[in-house]
């Protein structure tokens, strides 16, 4: 069985702005398999985003191919895509945009509420998931009442409750200080080498990158050629 | 769906206060609605019971307000099906000052033994219905009427004539109870005629007849009027239900009155959830782009909008229809100086219908907010700050 989980070929994002176009993404070809921990990297609108979006089928190319763990994406319904992501696809903002009303465990029993599980099950997943990320004790506190690194670690549990092959992380350090940024690239550090998960993670930030087993760098919506940074950086 | 209840609880009561004032100010509107539909289901729901429908009103076809001859009620008592008949003259005038509406109150010239045969529903204890149709001056009152006058027996009342140009001074003899009336006042017609002259004397406003079976309303009231085609002074025969329902219909077309305010309730209402559901939409939509990058599909995202606006709307109405209640139950105990509400009530279809009003319009208010919202694209909902 192939080891390739994401897969594009000349995939390309366009957007149109009034009379104008702006590619976002332009061409990009990338192959990442099982177990890699990639970092995307690049300045602002270099389109590490749009690429991780749409990875994450969040959004639909406009040309090119993309395959994500041997799905053709441009193929699938919304529905469809709706719940491949959330059978295989576990996903960390940058803002953890976790719910306000619900607790922790409510927030990482979420996407549980999609599967077939019954209740108790899912309450011991959510509950095994937080305990993972080291918030066991923290199971009823809405995100009002945890801190910023916490609610980042609640986010990542959300996204690995549903034991997904693909974790897709965006800027996911970008609003935590740096003891609480290092405590969520060791979580994904950790998912990674003892869980085997394949995780992209974009990011500005060179600290986090290192986190990670290889790095791409984008610039004006193209992916640069292995082991090239853009001019500046 | 069961499954997201909690979400949509909790996502309810996330801006208490909006939730709140959304739910009082349905529940006001569906405590009006509810209220209009139990005045609709008095007037033409409400059925008869068992004793009024053995009972047809007989009155001038013109109006009521043109009269009959007394000599008509012996002709009538020889159809065949009517066990009894009694004049029951409205004598209207004036008890005290006119002014203070609750003054106001039914005032009835019959022949006593003919009516209470006509009327075995009026209870009257055996001593009082002896000293009532022993004494021309007598005349009974409805316990609640007594109840708000503080009349008590032997008690004298003196009515003004207003149709009649005379002045009548009785005396209480008795108390009845009744199921459906205890607000008027009954006296002798003989009283009343005699102290007549000229046109107004032996004339009557309606005969009552008490039929032997329900089932010959028909024949019999058509019978009667047959009986005076051809007299001057011709008759419509019809049900008791259908003569009150008469009185109603001089208010014009009630029906379409009612169901025009119950209407514009339901469509103000529409607007003032729809708009409260709009804005609770509106800042939701970066959690709508959340939850669909969980997995979320976009009919679940709008099943679950549309279950918080129906959860509003739902308890907006059980409040409302709480309300409606106790304004009937409160309606039921007051006096009826201005229309009888002793049969107001709140049968299940009012309530079910309410209910059933109220969640359609949790349902519609929020559709398109949310339908627009589930359809709007993971990236684009993402990008809405908070």
């Amino acid at each position: 069985m192939s080891n390739v989980v994401i897969e594009t070929r000349q995939l390309t994002k366009e957007f149109v702005r009034g009379e104008s176009k702006v590619v976002a993404l332009k061409d990009a070809n990338i192959t990442i398999e099982k177990g890699e921990f990639v970092a995307l990297m690049g300045p602002s609108g270099s389109g590490k985003s749009t690429l991780l979006h749409l990875i994450a089928a969040m959004d639909r190319a406009t040309g090119g191919e993309i395959r994500v763990l041997g799905e053709d994406l441009r193929k699938l319904s919304d529905g469809d895509i709706a719940r491949w992501r959330n059978a295989h696809v576990g996903f960390v903002f940058q803002s953890f945009n976790l719910i306000p009303v619900l607790s922790a465990w409510e927030n990482v029993e979420l996407p549980l509420k999609l599967t077939k599980l019954g209740k108790a099950a899912r309450l011991d997943h959510a509950k095994k998931a937080l305990e993972l990320v080291g918030l066991g004790d923290r199971l009823d506190h809405t995100p009002r009442q945890l801190s910023g690194g916490q609610e980042q670690r609640v986010a990542i549990a959300r996204a690995i409750v549903t034991d997904p092959d693909l974790i897709l992380a965006d800027e996911p350090t970008g609003n935590l200080d740096a003891n609480s940024a290092r405590d969520a690239l060791d979580l994904l550090g950790r998912l990674n080498r003892e869980f085997g998960k394949t995780i992209v993670m974009v990011t500005h930030d060179p600290h986090a990158a290192k986190s990670a087993s290889k790095v791409r760098y984008l610039e004006k919506g193209e992916l640069l050629p292995i082991g090239q940074k853009p001019e500046d950086w | 769906m069961l499954k997201h209840l909690p979400l949509i609880f909790k996502n309810t009561l996330r801006n208490k206060r909006r939730s709140i004032l959304t739910i009082l100010s349905i529940a006001a509107s569906l405590c009006l609605l509810g209220f209009l539909l139990a005045i609709y289901n008095m007037f033409y729901f409400e059925g008869s019971s068992a004793e009024q429908a053995l009972r047809l009103i007989v009155r001038n076809r013109v109006s009521l307000a043109n009269p009959l001859a007394r000599s008509y009620q012996g002709r009538i008592a020889q159809v065949p099906g009517v066990v009894e008949t009694t004049i029951f003259q409205w004598f209207g005038g004036v008890y005290k000052d006119a002014r203070d509406p609750d003054n106001f109150f039914g005032r009835f010239a019959v022949e006593p033994e003919k009516f209470l045969r006509v009327y075995p529903d009026y209870r009257v204890p055996p001593d009082q219905y002896k000293a009532f149709t022993d004494e021309r001056s007598a005349c009974i009152v409805g316990r609640k009427l007594a109840k708000r006058h503080d009349f008590k027996l032997g008690q004298r009342v003196t009515l003004v004539g207003d149709i009649f140009p005379v002045t009548l001074t009785l005396t209480i003899r008795g108390i009845y109870d009744s199921e459906r009336d205890n607000e008027n006042m009954v006296f002798h017609y003989d009283y009343l005629n005699e102290s007549l002259t000229g046109g107004l004397k032996d004339t009557v406003s309606t005969f009552i007849l008490r039929m032997a079976s329900a089932d010959d309303a028909t024949r019999i009231a058509q019978t009667v009027d047959a009986m005076f085609r051809n007299s001057p002074l011709q008759t419509k025969t019809e049900t008791e239900r259908a003569f009150e329902l008469s009185f109603l219909a001089f208010l014009g077309n009630v029906k379409a009155f009612l169901f025009s305010i119950c209407a514009a309730i339901t469509f103000t209402v529409l607007l003032v959830s729809g708009n409260t559901m709009a804005m609770t939409v509106r800042e939701r939509v970066k959690e709508v782009g959340i939850l669909k990058t969980l997995g979320f599909t976009n009919g679940k995202i709008l099943s679950i909008l549309l279950g918080e606006s129906v959860l509003i709307s739902f308890l907006g109405g059980v409040v409302g229809l709480a309300l409606t209640v106790l304004l009937c139950t409160w309606l039921r105990t007051m006096p009826s100086t201005m229309a009888d509400m002793s049969r107001l009530a709140t049968p299940p279809w009012v309530l079910s219908t309410s209910l059933a009003i109220a969640l359609v319009i949790g349902l519609v208010s929020s559709f398109f907010p949310a339908l627009s919202a589930s359809r709007r694209p993971i990236i684009e909902a993402m990008r809405v700050t908070d």
